[in-house]
Order: C-alpha cells, then structure tokens, then sequence
C-alpha cells in the first residue's frame, strides 16, 4: 500500500496535459478550420430560419400581456425538462460519460474521486452553459425586436434563463448520480414536476408549477419579479451540491454509460436510428424480462403462424418501464389530437411523432430480423415476406396504444368527437407502424451509394426524404381527425373521418407493399447495376483492342 | 504485504440480480492474507460477477466486503487491491511504457522501473514496449493489461480468465509471475476454466448458475465432476 492515502491527483492532471499536448499536436488543422466553417455555415442557417419564423412585427398590448402571463409556464416545461432529463441521466450514472480506462485506471486507484471528476464535469458544464448562453441571447435578441423594452435587457434575461435551465438540468443529475438516485424514484419527481408543468400550461386552474419560477427570467425585462431568482438559486445550489458529492458515483454505472454513450454517438452520426434505440435501452437498462408477463402461449414447434406467436413471446417480455413509455406516449398522443381537433393543426405533428416513437417499440420483432441478417436469410421465405408477417403483431399493439390516446382525446371539456376517434384509431396505429417499419428497414446509409455517385444532385433529398418520409407517414395517420375537424357543408365529420381513414388506408397499403418488396428492389438494382458495369468494362475492353 | 490477522477477503451475504436475473445467490467466502483461490464454474456460473463485485466495479445487491479489514471501495481497499480483467481496457494513445508510468504512479508506485521491465521482458513485449496497445492483438493487449496489473503495489490480486487469448510462453510467465505474487505475500483469487490450475493453489471455489457448489482443495481431475457436465 502507498505509504500516504490518497495519491496526489496532480498525476492525472500531469497525464492529461501530456495527451492533450498529443492530441493537439496531431490536429490538422485545414481539417479543424473546416469544421469549424460548416459550423458557422450552420448557426447562420439557424438564424436565418428562426428570425423568419419569429419575425420582428412589435407585439400588441394583449399580445404582450399574453407573454407576461402564460410565457413562463410554456418555459417552464423547458425547465421542467430539463429537470427531468438530468434525474433519469444521473440515476443511470450520468451527466459525466469518462473514458473507459479511466474507469478502469483511475477510479479504480487509491486517488481522490472527486478531484478526479471534477475537472471533466467542469469542463462538460463550461461547454453546455456556453452553448446556452449563446442560445439564450440568440433568442432574446429575436424576441427583443418584438417587445418596446430595451434588446439588451432580453438578451441578458434569455440568457440567464438558458444558464438556469442548463443548471437546473446538469445539477439534477449530478446529485442523482452522487447520491445514487434510484431510477423508478428519478422517473417519479422528475416526471411529476414535468406533469405538473404541462397541467400548468393547459388549465389555468392548475396551481403554478415549481418549473414555471424558473420561466419567469426569461420575461423579466416586461416585469421582473423576484420569484426567478430561486431557480437560479437552486441551479447553482443543485450544481454545487452535485459537485462536491460527485465522487460517489456508481463504478458500475460509470462503466456501462461510458461504453454504451460512445457507441451512441457513432450510431447518431451513422443516422442509425435502430442502434440508436437498442443503445438507449441498454443505457436506461430497459432490457426484456427473464420470464414473460403470461407464460400460456403454445410451444413454438406446435404454432400455426410461429411469426405471430414469436411476435407475442417478445411483447410478452416487455419490462414495465417500456409499458409505462408506451402509455407515457399515448397520453401525449391523446392530448395532442386534441389540441388538433380544436384547432391547433401543428399538433398533429407531437401526436404522430408520439405514435412514431411508441411503434419504433412495437414493431421490436421486425426489428430483431433486421439485427440478425445472418439468421433471417437462413428462413425458407422471402426477406420480404418475413416482415409483412411481422407486422401484425406491432398493429394490434398500436391499435391499443392509440386506444389509449383515443380515451385521453374524447374525453372530457373540448373532446373528440367518438365516431371520428373510432373511425380514425385504426388508421392511426397502421400508419405508425409502417412508418416505423420502414425507418428501420430503411437501414443504416450506405458508405458507397452508386445512385447517389450517378445522380449526385439528389443526394440532399435523398437524405431527407430517408430522414423525413418515415414519421411523416405517421403523422399522415392524423389526417381523419384533422379532416373531421371542419367538415365542409352537406358533409359530416364521421364523413370526413371515412375519407381521410381511405387516404391513409391507401398511403398504408403502399407501404406494407415497400416492406413486402423492398429487399427485392435492392437486389435487382445491385443486379442491374453490376451488369451495367459488366457491359460497360466489356465495352471498354473491346474499344481498347486494337 | 497485508495485515496477517486480518483475511484478504471477507464476503458476508453477498448477492447479485439483475432485476428477476439473480448472477448470485447470497454467499460467504474469506480468503486468508496470502492465500490463494481458484473459481471455477461454466460460463454464466457467477466467476466474473464476484470478481467485479470483489474489485469494487460491480455494486452488490445485498451483502458486505471487506477488502483486508476495509470495505470494498474505499481508498484502502483499492489500494490492495489489483483486478486483471478478461478485456483488457486502455488507452489508445499512450504507449505500454507510458501505461506503466502512468497505472503505476496512480497507485503511488515509482513509476517505470526496473521490477516493471523485468516483466514486460518476461511477457515478451519488450520490443513493443514504446509502442500503442491499442494497434496490439487480443493476446498482445492481454499482455499489456497483465504488466499493468502486476507492477503496482497490492496485496489481493484478482485475476479473470488470465490465459484467454496467451501465447505457451505468455501462458508460463502468468503461471511463473502468479507464483511470484503468492511467494511475495499477496493473496490470489483467480477465475478460471483451467483445470490444471485448481493443483497450483490452497483451495478451489466451485459455482454454478450463481450458488456455491463445492469450496474445498480439487485436483484437475476433479473440475468436471465438480461444476457439473
């Protein structure tokens, strides 16, 4: 044992210096200067779109005591968010993602934890209150054109609410991890302060939520109140007291978020949403049960339709926190249809992003096909085929799901009309399903794209249609609520429900048709694509011949 | 090297599960100062499980460690304490030199010196030794996590699966380097599917599917019998 305990950390920070000394020495920095010009290109961008959306018209008298008093509420589910976000990251042993051998080298040493950590989380919490701040005062100095008060004093105001939310967000999950918060615990008062701020948004009834203090700052140059300092007090207290605790973070956390959060971050680069999915369930630890729910189904050499009764055995697995998603998505799904049929048509985008995100779950059997090509090829049946049998099992699952929002969208003040949630369910939990099923057969983008090398010009919508088609065929479900809505004259809304229920049948079918031939397509286009390039070394073959 | 009243290792009660998963069922176990324990077992019988919990990587889901007298964790105990892992985990731009360096003064040790050469030398990585593991093969990796493992001070070595993936001369060393450890003073837990390795220490800890099967001295013959067909 060393004769004094614990070791001086300065050997870390000397070793970190050394490789940082490497890493910088070994930066190109054409390369550097590249990224760097493409960032800028792309906060312009932003920029440009926000100040076109947000526009710079001076607000009216009502407008403004509008801002003045629901403003804080809607920032406050940011903050409420955020809030929530940090709980569940830091009680899976977040907000920190260290290096592998850290873990392994340094944690595992007889130095001080907490000196070792702190300068990462430091450095992690510059870089996000940077980003903020930087964010905060971009919007401010939007919103400042629209309001009499002086620009500077929104900039300054939006800022701090961008700093406060970024606290309130890291702090939380430092205490949860340095406190070792259990995550059902996390889940409960991070996801009741988010309820609550969400309540608070809706009725006015709702007593103001805690998260909304924290939206007060950002309309403080209207009318400031001293009731936005106590989130800014807490953030920091939050921070600080997750920072002095942070040396106890669970090793075991820290190993598993440290391997799984890089390989996240090569699959969000590789637009590989399914790898995504499979990594954050490993992250959350959302992974299938030993023992299924019901144990009653039949043996599977017994099974007349093994695709449906393999379907089932997976859902059957499903671990209560994905159920609890799932309703979790449902309910939003509910409300949002709601707010669709009372008239606010950018809803039906959270309602069929909701519905999107709860079928990328359902259809977890399709998906398992796709994980293991070398053991679906080996299936006597088409590729297709296989997964025009996978997808009935996800349709029942989302007929209940949406159900689910059906119950939270016609009931109550301002429902939904009955028959145009009976009429439009099924529709709905169609068009999600094959929206997500066509996201993960799409795959991952290919390194080599031969259309794309021969057709360079469509790359852009290429990538976006890939990025774009898949929720939008969801979101495409909502169309029987949204058509009801406003039925016109000689026409009723179950009419019109009907209408856009046949729309969506057809945009359904030409997708079940997709999945059926997809693979197929692929296929004879590698085919044709390898005898035109025969034909064409043929050619020039001969031409070379004298 | 350890406190000889106090033993190396003192488990009470000690479980694992992974919600309705159980990797261990609750169990007792000490280690003397000094000793040396072989586990054996099938995969998924437990081994690795109780060696990370041992190390401090894995948190238990009931039960006590005690590491020498300190509980598992604390700054004494990982002072004690060395885990060789079956994946080796480093860094990708530092040397094995620098690894040795570094690991080595973490744990308040010298540094690269002469016992440190001696065993790069005698795993046979010399050559290599200015070079990045991370360019290494499995076995050339394995070898580099070995020196890292053995040239700090401690006084329990833990060691999973340590010939996976070894040269017959990679192999000797670990045997030869194993007995060194021991002759030094330091207690020896190793997790192994090496039947010939159970004669070369005091006793042999059986498991199977997470539960204490057999604790007692085995001979090689005995392994199969012993952690089931």
């Amino acid at each position: 044992m060393p004769d004094a305990l614990p070791v001086p950390v300065s050997v870390i920070g000397d070793l970190r210096r050394a490789r940082r000394r490497q890493r910088v020495a070994k930066i190109h920095w054409i390369d550097a200067l590249y990224q760097v010009y493409l960032v800028g290109i792309a906060v312009v961008a932003v920029v440009a779109v926000l100040s076109t959306v947000i526009g710079d018209e001076a607000l009216d008298a009502a407008g403004i005591e509008r801002v003045r008093t629901d403003g804080p509420a809607w920032l406050g589910v940011a903050a409420a968010l955020a809030f929530f976000v940090g709980l569940r990251s830091g009680s899976r042993g977040g907000p920190l993602a260290v290096e592998a051998p850290d873990v392994r080298h340094v944690l595992m040493a007889p130095v001080d934890r907490g000196a070792a950590l702190r300068g990462p989380a430091l450095r992690q919490l510059r870089f996000a209150a940077f980003a903020a701040a930087g964010t905060g005062a971009a919007a401010g100095q939007f919103a400042g054109r629209r309001f009499p008060e002086n620009g500077l004093e929104w900039i300054l105001s939006d800022a701090a609410f961008a700093l406060t939310v970024v606290g309130l967000g890291f702090g939380a999950a430092l205490l949860a991890s340095s406190r070792r918060l259990p995550s059902w615990l996390a889940t409960l008062v991070g996801g009741g302060l988010l309820v609550w701020s969400v309540a608070d948004v809706a009725s006015s009834s709702v007593p103001m939520a805690p998260a909304s203090a924290a939206g007060v700052i950002a309309v403080w140059p209207i009318e400031f109140h001293p009731l936005g300092i106590v989130p800014i007090v807490v953030a920091a207290a939050l921070v600080a007291i997750g920072l002095a605790g942070i040396a106890h973070v669970s090793l075991e956390k820290a190993e598993r978020r440290t391997a799984l959060v890089g390989q996240l971050r090569f699959a969000v680069t590789l637009q590989d949403l399914r790898t995504v999915m499979v990594l954050r369930r490993q992250l959350a630890a959302d992974l299938p049960r030993s023992r299924p729910w019901v144990r009653a189904l039949r043996a599977p050499g017994r099974a007349r339709f093994p695709t449906w009764q393999r379907g089932w055995r997976g859902v059957l697995r499903w671990p209560v926190p994905r159920l609890l998603r799932l309703l979790a998505l449902a309910a939003i799904a509910g409300m949002s249809l709601r707010g669709v049929w009372n008239g606010t048509t950018p809803l039906l985008v959270p309602a069929g992003l909701a519905l999107w995100v709860a079928a990328l779950d359902a259809i977890e059997p399709l998906a398992q096909e796709t994980d293991h090509p070398g053991l679906r090829d080996g299936y006597p049946l088409a590729e297709g085929e296989l997964m025009v049998r996978h997808l009935p099992v996800p349709a029942v699952v989302m007929v209940v799901v949406t159900g689910i929002a059906a119950a939270v969208a016609g009931v109550g003040d301002r429902a939904v009309d009955a028959s145009v949630l009976a009429i439009g369910a099924v529709p709905l939990a169609a068009a999600s399903v094959l929206g997500a099923a066509v996201s993960v057969l799409m795959g991952v983008p290919k390194e080599v794209d031969e259309l794309l090398i021969a057709s360079p010009e469509i790359a852009g919508a290429k990538t976006v249609l890939r990025t774009v088609f898949p929720p939008l065929v969801a979101c495409l479900g909502v169309l029987p609520v949204l058509m009801a809505r406003n039925p016109p004259e000689g026409s009723t809304a179950t009419d019109m429900a009907g209408t856009g229920a046949l729309i969506v049948g057809f945009v359904v079918l030409l997708c079940t048709g997709w999945v059926r031939f997809a693979a197929d397509i692929r296929m004879w286009w590698v085919e044709a694509s390898q005898t035109a390039k025969d034909q064409a070394m043929g050619r020039t073959a001969e031409e070379e011949v004298p | 090297m350890t406190d000889e009243e106090l033993p190396a290792v003192e488990v009470a009660e000690l479980s694992k599960d992974y919600g309705d998963l159980v990797a261990l069922h609750p169990l007792d176990m000490t280690v003397d100062a000094g000793g040396s324990v072989a586990l054996i077992g099938h995969n998924g019988s437990g081994k690795s499980t109780l060696l990370r919990m041992l190390a401090g990587l894995l948190e238990p889901s009931d039960g006590d460690i005690e590491i020498a007298g300190w509980p598992v964790g604390s700054l004494e105990a990982r002072a004690t304490t060395s885990f060789l892992p079956d994946d080796p985990v480093l860094y990708d731009d530092l040397s094995v030199r620098e690894h040795v360096e570094y690991v080595s003064r973490l744990h308040g040790g010298s540094g690269w010196d002469d016992y440190a050469a001696s065993v790069v030398e005698r795993l046979g990585l010399m050559d290599r030794v200015d070079d990045l593991p991370s360019r290494f093969s499995r076995g050339l990796r394995q070898k580099t996590s070995i020196v890292l493992g053995i040239v700090r001070p401690f006084s329990l070595l833990l060691v999973d699966e340590p010939f996976v993936g070894l040269d017959a001369g990679g192999r000797q060393a670990m045997f030869e380097l194993l007995d060194e450890v021991r002759a030094d003073g330091a207690a020896v837990v190793v997790a192994t599917h090496e039947p010939a390795f159970v004669e070369r220490v005091d006793r042999s800890v059986a498991l199977r599917d997470g539960e204490v099967i057999f604790d007692g001295v085995a001979r090689a013959s005995d392994v199969l019998s012993l952690v089931g067909a």
